[in-house]
């Protein structure tokens, strides 16, 4: 049962990562490809919970921890110097 | 099996987003590009079992690095 969900979640995220790549490549502006990279990190951030439950090593999460931190303030970086600020 | 087949995959995304970061006109975009090449190399060190590595790669090369070319870029524009 569980398998049967882990195959079904690494499945998904095989299409989430082809989806995003496909957007940030086609993407025409600067704001797509913005929008496209945080999706990205999110599915990253999904990848490093899957594997920490796979490789049975929990320490894994602390990275996906530090990572959602500093990716949220990578987009705000980044949003903030669309707007001309930073 | 499940793991090789992501493996290959963020690694074709390493390769998609280097070729994207020296391709796109717009300098915002290619170092986002670039910014994403950290990102999955980040999770391929995770999938090496190597999260210290990754820990540091995600916030130096994803977070760190990205602010301060965006800083140059900033800095750089006005004199243009």
């Amino acid at each position: 049962m569980v398998d049967i969900a882990l195959n079904i979640a690494f499945v998904l995220i095989f299409f989430s990562i082809i989806f995003g790549i496909i957007r940030l490549v086609i993407g025409p502006d600067t704001v797509d490809r913005v929008v496209a990279i945080d999706l990205l990190t999110i599915i990253a951030i999904a990848v490093i919970g899957l594997l920490a439950h796979v490789a049975n090593r929990f320490i894994y999460l602390d990275v996906a921890l530090v990572y959602g931190l500093l990716s949220f303030l990578g987009v705000l970086a980044v949003a903030r110097f669309l707007e001309k600020g930073i | 099996m499940m793991i090789t087949l992501l493996t290959l995959l963020l690694c074709g995304g390493i390769l998609i987003s280097g070729v994207l970061a020296v391709q796109l006109d717009s300098l915002v975009s290619a170092v986002i590009s670039a910014g994403l090449a950290s990102l999955f190399a980040a999770v391929v060190y995770v999938i090496l079992a190597a999260p210290d590595v990754a820990m540091t790669e995600a916030s130096i090369g994803s977070g760190l690095s990205t602010m301060i070319f965006l800083y140059a870029i900033r800095k750089t524009r006005d004199e243009d």
